[in-house]
């Protein structure tokens, strides 16, 4: 391993990052090397410059407000969500009564199909023409029983 | 088992908790990583209240999303990569802050002359993190100040340990010359 290949390898071999082979190999060169031993000291150095400059001391609040923050978040959650389940039992509520709602409409008006079909428009009760009434007679009733099972079936008069 | 081991596996345990609605193991989490998250953020963001603000918003946003959080990282690292895009998220809509010179060690009145030297490296080192980019920085930061191992970076970056290697290099190439330059100009 030639000085410039140890002095690629001296932030992680300080850092002991490296494994056993290239570390050994290393150390072999810093051994005999007094120039890279001198690198290796000024990097030591410098780093340990970094680590002199301190950190300010964070706030004894610091905890208190996180937790406050995320109990705050969690109870307007849980908020939220009631609400937003008593509008979906609200709207759920709202499509029953429609549902409910137009079956009744149509079993009235089956009903109340039913009933006109059986006993209104006085189709089934017309009189029978007699055997002994006249062509003309039967026509007229033909047409008139006609025009009757039109209106019922139009909805019209 | 080492002490970094035994607290991975106190979080793992922790987490698990949270994840089943435990607030209390939450905030024994919180307890464990707020001077380190804050720490980190302080010389990321360069300025007290914002780091304070960031390890803050970071704690609640892991609270969030704890549920997505599978522990393929480790929560540390999770906690710090939720920190990480907020501070650079912060930085971008932002002009960097620049720092207040605050006194991080006590004022020496006997020795008034070693507290100015002192006061100086401070300063000298803080310009010289302040030059380097954001990736550099974080990963210098990580590995110096929080004792971070290159695994462990390159999980809090979302970048290879490889290019950890590569940015660390640089950052310390980069941080030497700066303070090099202060020595020539007799600043330190």
């Amino acid at each position: 391993m030639n000085c410039g290949q140890v002095k690629r390898l001296l932030p992680p071999f300080i850092d002991e990052e490296l494994q056993g082979g290239v570390r050994d190999e290393i150390d072999s060169h810093l051994a005999s090397c007094p120039t890279c031993r001198s690198e290796k000291e000024e990097l030591e150095a410098d780093m340990g410059l970094l680590e002199q400059v301190g950190t300010p001391e964070v706030s004894p609040f610091l905890v208190t407000r996180v937790m406050a923050d995320i109990r705050e978040r969690r109870s307007a959650n849980a908020d939220l969500r009631s609400r937003t389940f008593g509008v979906r039992r609200l709207a759920f509520g709202v499509s029953l009564a429609r549902l409910v709602g137009g079956v009744a409409a149509a079993l009235v008006v089956a009903v109340s199909i039913g009933a006109g079909v059986l006993f209104g428009s006085g189709f089934a009760q017309a009189s029978v023409p007699s055997a002994e009434n006249s062509t003309e007679e039967a026509v007229s009733y033909v047409e008139s029983s006609a025009a009757d099972l039109y209106a019922l079936m139009v909805g019209g008069d | 088992m080492s002490d970094r081991g035994v607290q991975v596996s106190d979080d793992a345990d922790l987490v698990r908790k949270a994840q089943a609605g435990d607030l209390a193991a939450f905030e024994d989490l919180v307890r464990r990583h707020q001077r380190g998250l804050f720490s980190y953020l302080y010389r990321m963001c360069r300025n007290t209240s914002d780091a304070e603000e960031m390890a803050q918003a970071a704690m609640v946003k892991a609270w969030e999303k704890l549920g997505s959080f599978r522990g393929a990282a480790s929560f540390k690292t999770w906690l710090y990569r939720i920190g990480t895009n907020l501070c650079l998220n912060l930085r971008t809509r932002r002009r960097p802050t620049e720092e207040l010179s605050e006194a991080l060690t006590a004022p020496d009145s006997d020795r008034p002359e070693v507290a100015f030297q002192q006061r100086k490296r401070e300063e000298a080192v803080r310009r010289a993190l302040g030059c380097l980019p954001d990736d550099q920085r974080a990963a210098l930061v990580l590995s110096v100040y929080n004792d971070m191992s290159y695994k462990e970076i390159a999980e809090t970056l979302g970048k290879t340990v490889r290019a950890v290697d590569s940015l660390l290099f640089r950052a310390k190439t980069n941080v030497r010359a700066a303070l090099a330059e202060d020595r020539a100009k007799g600043v330190i």
